[in-house]
């Protein structure tokens, strides 16, 4: 037992600091620790046991235990378990040691922490604004119980401008962003550049920010989130929907029938297709080579059909409900899926043969945008990006969920770390998904494909999932609450890791080369963006849509 | 160089794959999820569907005992189906139009008027199909239609004066209560 | 007015209005291969003429630092390219062959370049400016190029005059080394001349920064596309002048059309090159065209040796 062995080593150093702890299966633990130790708790797993930071989740929970939480998550990815260590701090007094220089992993979520739940981590060496925008009045935190989700905090300041930090010596500032031709979704870096060499870079994002975790918490309901986290990201929204609702089975302890499984990793793979080929043309666009851009994008096009026959859409599948799935595969379209991944991987070999000898592609990205194995740890980069620079981390194998313990696959890895590794890697990865869904739809067996709940859910129980995204590990917390909805959800996109390691992938780089190491790993700003609505000027009930914040901008400007 | 000659000869394969649309229509598939139809004929008024709704989008309003108006919306529909899933009579269908384009935002609303035969003791009562599926919204329903607002609580009452400036209450208590 | 100035101011005309006339449908023949190479149907024919015509009509906004600059850098691109398309053999003796020699058309070529230069500066963003630094090295490195091509020619023909260059001297004396090398030199150089893929990195360079062109909209951007496209015809019609020269001794239809085919079949062939390579970066076009530049340097001396 695993997470047993890790209990016993823990208690053996720490003893008295640990209060309590939780097992509710052996691929979970549960640590409450006392605040206090929680800096040698979080170096000892990261340094000495070397387990992987995942995030950290502010929680109000002055309603239930007149306390703030705070979990900080980690992932033993070659034993197979995910850790949260949780402390609990009294409600006057919300303060906790920042980890984030034992973890710089950690720098954004404390961050974020501090800003929608007001939890300070004393001692954070860059408490900037994160996630909250300019003319938020201080002392406001949306996600905390008493602030209702469409609440417009008096003294909003829509004048306030965002404060930039001082460039280096001898570097002149180039904006790239928030609107540019090769971002799909805004977002700042305000780069300081040398001649042609950039120094460095100030991050400003989370424009994209919509209320989903705030809405979870008060409007939703436990079936309807699951059609809020597809929305999430404009690609891989499968994955949050079934991370979100595998978080809750987790919680509720439910186990979802084997078709449903297997269903599940059938979609999550057709997902993963679907974003590694539109990768690829990305990729070659933002370099210019519009043609395989095109031949990319008409080779994905009938893994998008194929999506729409079997879910009713060609993205957002609006797949999964709390212990099951709402679309069957029948035989027709089992053998329709068959004969389109055999048409899609005879041309892929085709095209991976051209693209792996194309020498001038490999001009343009070999050596940039290095991220090296220690900047995967110390930054908890993961996905393409950490299996490019050879470190082998992958939530399919490593925490198995829906089907993969049932299924045999490689994780593909390359050695370089740079550009051309991340294209080679995602180029092998679809060859691998068109095996794990062969297999799946021989090792399928006919039965039900829902659970039919009778019961409400217990309260008050915490769940944890990862699952591997196309972009990397996508982490959700969810804590079970009353009323048929969860009381908090961390939803941890995959982006939102990786996006901490640009500042040091861009570094020392040309300023030609910065898009394609951005695009590289694959940005997905709507992902790591998700959290606060902005009310403004009614009370009314919306949901901000970019173009409304935009409408709302210029009419602002026009004043 | 040779592996340029490559690509040439996969994109000269490939051919052109235009397709002329919308000059040429593109059948739909069978299961595409495109705007939700509700048939007033088949429908009990249980409001299964607006409660479940995950954007909100119907509202329920009732005049008086024996009346009930449902009315979707269409503006944030998100076309996920489950309306249809739950309805117990089967009367909302995923239609195939997906060309949902108007300049008009009330082209998109459906707004049926039932007659409702009641329950003596309750008002009207149903039973979802399952727990998770349960809003706590029972009895009489009073959505602000006019301004097009799900109202959440569920203590609204009938002499309570319908206006732009209601109060929106939270199914969660307030820690000052 | 004697004959000579008649058929000079009439082939002046015809140079300046077939230039105009037919680099958009030469840029549309472009867009459409393009098209076919990524299996996309692809623009009709004519869209450059109805994309330029739209961007006409659009309102003159003045965006960018010094506007006044700005609209004279986009007068200025056309009509320099308009004024090397009248020293150029279009089918017919350039009219301007008389009154300039090959070092004015290296100047004004030059000229053409430096308008784009011209065209950063007055807009004054930062873009723009990271932009024409990356023109003004690629410029440095192409020049020179085609500059050595043409004292190459007119060491052959002995003399500087642009009639005598242009009409395919380097194949005077018979098949000469350097007449070859700088064939294939140009050839190899040529999309950085045209500024087309993967060499395109100043103006087109829409992914990676919006470049010198991005204050510009409307009348002053169609000045510019337009500019585009005559340097095209303009690029090609000097190579095939320079290089390609056998034909264009044919009596009227024949020799006229069997030039503007072999101009044809040099889009077509930028139009693959392009359709099939990423962009490079800066520093690596850079590196390329010295490499290529060091080969002509020495086919220049071979030239000078009588080779």
């Amino acid at each position: 037992m695993i997470a047993r062995a890790k209990l016993s080593v823990l208690k053996e150093k720490f003893g008295p600091a640990i209060r309590r702890a939780d097992l509710p299966a052996e691929n979970r633990l549960f640590l409450y620790i006392d605040p206090a130790a929680v800096r040698p708790i979080c170096q000892y797993l990261f340094r000495d046991m070397d387990a992987r930071y995942v995030i950290t989740i502010g929680v109000d929970d002055r309603l239930y235990s007149n306390t703030f939480l705070v979990a900080h998550d980690f992932a033993f990815d070659r034993d197979r378990l995910l850790c949260s260590v949780l402390a609990q701090i009294p409600h006057e007094a919300p303060r906790i040691d920042s980890i984030s220089d034992l973890i710089p992993a950690a720098s954004w979520a404390e961050r974020e922490m501090r800003d929608m739940v007001g939890i300070e981590p004393v001692g954070h060496k860059y408490l900037k604004r994160l996630v909250l925008p300019d003319g938020w009045p201080e002392g406001v935190h949306p996600l905390r119980k008493d602030i209702a989700w469409n609440e417009v905090p008096p003294g909003f300041d829509p004048e306030r401008e965002f404060t930039f930090d001082e460039p280096p010596e001898g570097c002149t500032v180039v904006p790239f962003g928030p609107f540019h031709p090769t971002l799909d979704e805004p977002a700042h870096f305000r780069l300081y550049v040398e001649g042609e060499m950039v120094r460095g870079c100030e991050y400003r994002g989370f424009m994209v920010h919509r209320g989903i975790e705030k809405l979870a918490e008060s409007v939703l309901g436990y079936n309807d989130i699951p059609m809020l986290a597809e929305r999430i990201c404009g690609i891989c929204g499968c994955v949050h929907s079934v991370a979100y609702v595998q978080a809750i089975e987790s919680a509720a302890a439910l186990e979802p029938p084997p078709r449903t499984q297997f269903i599940r990793t059938v979609m999550l793979e057709l997902e993963r297709l679907h974003s590694h080929l539109l990768w690829v043309g990305l990729a070659c666009h933002i370099l210019g080579f519009d043609t395989l851009f095109m031949q990319s994008f008409r080779v994905r096009e009938p893994v998008m059909w194929i999506a729409e026959k079997i879910t009713g859409n060609r993205k957002t599948y609006s797949l999964c409900v709390v212990g099951g799935v709402r679309w069957d595969l029948p035989a027709d379209l089992r053998s329709e899926l068959l004969d389109v991944l055999a048409r899609l991987e005879a041309e892929w070999v085709a095209i991976a043969d051209a693209i792996s000898g194309d020498r001038n592609l490999q001009k343009r990205t070999r050596g940039i945008g290095v991220a090296d194995a220690a900047l995967v740890k110390n930054m908890g980069l993961v996905g393409p990006v950490a299996r490019a620079a050879g470190v082998a981390i992958d939530c399919r194998r490593d925490h198995p969920y829906a089907a993969y313990d049932r299924l045999e696959f490689d994780v593909i890895t390359a050695s370089d770390g740079d550009v051309w590794s991340r294209l080679l890697v995602r180029a092998r990865e679809v060859f691998e998904s068109i095996r794990i869904i062969r297999q799946c739809l021989q090792k399928m067996e006919p039965g039900p494909i829902d659970l039919n709940i009778k019961d409400e859910l217990p309260v008050g129980r915490i769940g944890i999932s990862s699952v591997e995204a196309p972009r990397g590990e996508s982490h959700h917390f969810a804590i079970t609450g009353e009323n048929n909805r969860p009381r908090r959800w961390r939803v941890r996109a995959p982006t939102y890791q990786n996006l901490q390691g640009i500042p040091a992938m861009i570094k020392d780089q040309r300023f030609a080369d910065m898009t394609i190491s951005l695009g590289s790993i694959d940005p997905c700003f709507s992902c790591t963006d998700r959290l606060e609505t902005i009310e403004l000027k009614s009370g009314a009930t919306k949901i901000w849509s970019q173009q409304e914040l935009m409408a709302m901008a210029r009419r602002a400007e026009e004043k | 160089m040779l592996n340029k000659l490559k690509e040439v000869k996969i994109c000269a394969r490939a051919g052109r794959v235009t397709l002329p649309y919308p000059a040429e229509p593109v059948p739909p598939p069978r299961n595409l999820r495109g705007r939700p139809i509700f048939d007033a004929s088949k429908c009990i008024g249980c409001a299964a569907c607006a409660n479940n709704c995950p954007a909100r989008e119907i509202l329920v309003f009732d005049p008086c005992q024996e009346i009930r108006i449902l009315k979707y919306l269409g503006r944030r529909c998100t076309y996920c189906g489950r309306c249809a899933d739950l309805c117990p009579e089967k009367a909302i269908t995923m239609s195939h139009d997906f060309e949902n384009g108007t300049a008009a935002i009330g082209d998109l609303q459906q707004r049926m008027e039932l007659f409702m035969s009641t329950c003596q003791r309750c008002g009207r009562c149903f039973d979802p199909p399952s727990v998770l599926e349960q809003l706590k919204l029972k009895g009489f329903r009073f959505d602000d239609l006019q301004n097009e607002r799900w109202i959440f609580g569920s203590r609204s009452y009938l002499d309570q004066p319908l206006s732009d400036d209601i109060e929106l209450e939270l199914d969660l208590p307030h820690p000052e209560e | 007015m004697d004959r000579s100035a008649l058929t000079a101011i009439l082939t002046a005309i015809y140079n300046v209005a077939a230039v105009l006339a037919l680099a958009p449908l030469l840029e549309g023949v472009l867009r459409r291969i393009t098209a076919r190479i990524q299996s996309r149907q692809g623009p009709p024919l004519l869209q450059p003429y109805f994309d330029l015509l739209k961007l006409l009509g659009k309102e003159d906004i003045e965006s960018g630092e010094t506007p006044v600059m700005q609209r004279f850098a986009a007068c200025l691109t056309l009509a320099s390219a308009l004024t090397v398309a009248c020293m150029v053999p279009l089918g017919f003796a350039a009219p301007l062959q008389g009154s300039a020699d090959v070092i004015v058309l290296v100047y004004l070529l030059t000229l053409c370049g430096i308008c784009t230069l011209l065209a950063g500066l007055a807009a004054g963003s930062t873009y723009s400016l990271v932009g024409i630094s990356r023109e003004m090295m690629a410029m440095i490195s192409l020049e020179p190029l085609f500059a050595a091509a043409i004292i190459a020619a007119a060491v052959d023909a002995r003399s500087f005059r642009l009639g005598s260059v242009l009409n395919g001297s380097v194949y005077r004396t018979g098949f000469p080394i350097s007449g070859v090398v700088f064939a294939v030199v140009l050839l190899f150089s040529f999309q950085g001349f045209v500024q087309r893929l993967p060499f395109d990195i100043s103006e087109a360079e829409t992914e990676l920064m919006e470049g010198p062109l991005m204050e510009y909209s409307g009348p002053k951007l169609a000045l510019f596309k337009y500019a585009q496209m005559v340097k095209l015809v303009i690029y090609c019609a000097l190579f095939v002048g320079l290089f390609v020269p056998w034909g264009s001794a044919l009596p009227f239809p024949f020799g006229w059309a069997l030039f503007w085919i072999k101009v044809s079949a040099l889009v077509v062939l930028v139009t693959l090159i392009a359709a099939t390579h990423a962009r490079y970066r800066i520093d690596q076009a850079v590196r390329y065209f010295l490499a290529m530049l060091v080969v002509s340097v020495v086919a220049l001396a071979l030239a000078s040796y009588g080779y």
